[in-house]
């Protein structure tokens, strides 16, 4: 082998090695000085805008107007330096100046030849690295695809507000390489943040635009995007991305961003209103189940059967509305008679419920202590005042029935009146006190007439007198006192008025508890 | 949820585990690469990565994850990944990660099947 050949052999083998990693101009530079005779130079580069810059030289050279030419096309011999394009095909790669020493034709001959390989070299790598990153976009595109799919299968799913919001997030997150990411919900007119990824920095203002218009809003030069989620025929909530990454650090959204924000967004829309109609769906059994429970306190709580007291004929009749209301009724044997009472609780379901449980509790208590019925209310005013809530208060009354004394005492706290039927008069029961727990200081006295034997009292709920009709007329106390006619039994008397009020009612619905209590003394 | 990537190393005998809490974006992927190199500078060619704690990843991400994998691969060893989200599992999947680099569902088994 002769020693040029042997030279160029060592020279390729050292410039084979460039092709594993990126050929570098300094490495380039390298091979070339220790393999001719030339000790320094450069090497510039054509980068992908076609601009050439300085990709190495060795310390002494400087040769600023190479950046300014074209590159030559062929190799320039000159008396301080010669030039060598960097080719592929048709392709200028880069131009490789070497200075210093004393060449032969045959150098350069070997300097053009490994020029030419190195410059297939970087052409190839250049080409493996835009095929690289052709499929890595093309996989980015199917994964963006894939994405979204996902996201409409996992997000739809997830029926949890608060786990939806962190896919959301997340999702929308890597889906646009957003560096910063919030979702906002909307709060009357507004919209609150709801679950945010880094701080967004967009203000009311921008929110109240998003709303007005329905449209995306872009800030800070596009760095910024707001899209709207609509569903129920609104703008339920706000997507904000912000800063869009790139290798080099952040930049503005561009527009396949923002078409894959929208798209994402209507996916957010609908799984956030199923996430909606899955709560309403699970508060609404939360409140048939409260109100089941309400009505099993309050059923539990009620007589379940009539005590059979001697000489006196007691009817009862009590039907809970769907929603439970408050109505309370009870029944005391006391010697030579009975005590009952009705007792109508403020408010509805549970809260009513618990109410009815406290009065129960406490008039049990009082009642068969013997207390007389003015100290009865009295007491039970002042532990209802103190231990529920400001606005809560039952309307009472309470009827105590003396078959040897004939007499009727009661108190009527706030109450529809009672009626006392003697012979076919008919006397009312007035109230005369506020209801019990609206004031502390409420005294109530006891009340006395007289209650022959034969007498019937009446007492009951206002769910009597104002059930509705279907063209929503109350029953009225008049309906109600026109049936109040002698002769009859306690039974036969509320079988008529509640026979009565059936027929008035129709098919409307109940909407208050109804309860009767009828008492005569034989 | 911060937005800074934290990185963890634990030494192993023949090789490192490399914790990452956070989102891999490109701040939180040159971190990891750094952390990466020093290992393969330090002669670590084993090299599993535990994205338990994390649970987003985007495209430059996963461009610097796959460059850390090329090096370590010219470098004859090898890298790993475990722990990782469903959606990050299928994310690794498309993106071609999982040609190059092993996928556990947890660490203990990574550890047994690299000899770490």
């Amino acid at each position: 082998m002769s020693p040029l050949v042997h030279r160029f052999a060592e020279f390729l083998h050292d410039l084979q090695q460039l092709e594993r990693t990126v050929a570098r101009g300094d490495a380039i530079l390298d091979a070339f000085t220790r393999h001719t005779p030339f000790d320094g130079g450069a090497v510039y580069l054509r980068d992908r805008d076609a601009s050439l810059r300085l990709a190495a030289k060795t310390q002494q050279f400087l040769a600023p107007e190479i950046l300014d030419r074209e590159p030559p096309s062929e190799l320039i011999a000159g008396t301080d330096r010669v030039l060598v394009p960097l080719r592929s095909g048709r392709e200028h790669l880069g131009v490789l100046a070497l200075t210093g020493g004393e060449y032969s034709e045959d150098d350069l001959e070997v300097v053009r030849a490994a020029a030419a390989f190195i410059a297939t070299v970087i052409a190839n790598q250049r080409l493996s690295q835009e095929a690289r990153e052709g499929d890595f976009q093309l996989k980015y595109r199917l994964w963006e695809l894939e994405s979204l799919y996902d996201i409409g299968l996992s997000i739809t799913g997830t029926l949890n507000i608060d786990e939806l919001a962190d896919e959301v997030l997340f999702r929308m997150i890597s889906l646009i390489n957003a560096r910063r990411a919030a979702l906002f919900l909307r709060d009357g007119d507004g919209f609150k943040p709801y679950r945010s990824f880094g701080d967004t920095p967009v203000n009311d203002s921008d929110l109240q635009r998003l709303r007005e218009t329905g449209q995306a809003v872009s800030l800070n030069g596009g760095t910024v995007v707001a899209v709207p989620v609509n569903g129920n025929n609104q703008i339920i909530g706000v997507l904000v991305a912000a800063d869009r990454e790139t290798r080099e650090g952040v930049a503005a959204f561009e527009a396949n961003e923002l078409r894959l924000l929208s798209l994402f967004a209507n996916q957010v829309g609908i799984a956030l209103e199923n996430a909606r109609l899955h709560r309403e769906a699970l508060e609404k059994q939360a409140m048939e189940r409260e109100l089941e429970l309400a009505a099993t306190i309050q059923r539990d709580i009620l007589p379940k059967s009539i005590p059979h007291i001697e000489d006196v004929q007691i009817a009862a009749l009590s039907r809970p509305a769907k929603q439970v209301g408050g109505d309370y009724h009870a029944f005391f044997e006391r010697e030579n008679g009975v005590t009952m009472l009705v007792a109508d609780v403020s408010g509805k379901s549970m809260p009513a419920a618990l109410l009815v449980s406290a009065l129960h509790a406490a008039v049990q208590l009082l009642v068969r202590e013997g207390r007389e019925l003015g100290e009865v209310a009295t007491e039970l005013n002042r532990h209802i005042h103190r231990w529920s809530a400001e606005n809560k208060f039952i309307t009472f009354i309470i009827a105590s029935i003396d078959r040897e004394a004939e007499t009727l005492e009661y108190v009527n706290a706030g109450h529809n009146p009672g009626y006392v039927l003697v012979g076919d008069r008919l006397d009312t029961l007035k109230s005369h006190g506020l209801p019990i727990g609206m004031l502390a200081q409420s005294k109530y006295m006891t009340q006395v007439r007289p209650f022959a034997n034969g007498s019937t009292v009446v007492l009951y709920s206002d769910g009597i007198t104002e059930a509705e009709n279907e063209a929503e007329e109350e029953f009225g106390s008049d309906r109600l006192e026109n049936l109040l006619q002698p002769p009859c039994t306690a039974a036969e008397l509320r079988d008529r008025i509640a026979a009565a009020v059936d027929g008035f009612v129709g098919s409307a619905p109940q909407h208050d508890d109804q309860t009767l209590v009828i008492a005569r003394s034989l | 949820m911060t937005e800074e990537l934290k990185v963890a190393v634990e030494r192993k005998p023949q090789g490192a585990v490399l914790y990452t809490k956070g989102y891999i974006n490109n701040v939180g992927g040159e971190e990891i690469a750094n952390r990466a190199y020093e290992l393969m500078d330090d002669g670590v060619r084993t090299l599993l990565l535990n994205l338990r704690e994390t649970k987003i990843v985007n495209s430059i991400g996963i461009s610097i994850l796959i460059e850390i994998i090329e090096k370590m691969i010219d470098k004859g060893g090898k890298i790993a990944f475990c722990c990782l989200t469903p959606v990050i599992h299928k994310t690794f999947q498309i993106m071609g990660l999982a040609n190059y680099a092993s996928i556990f569902e947890n660490e203990e088994a990574a550890v047994k099947e690299l000899g770490l």
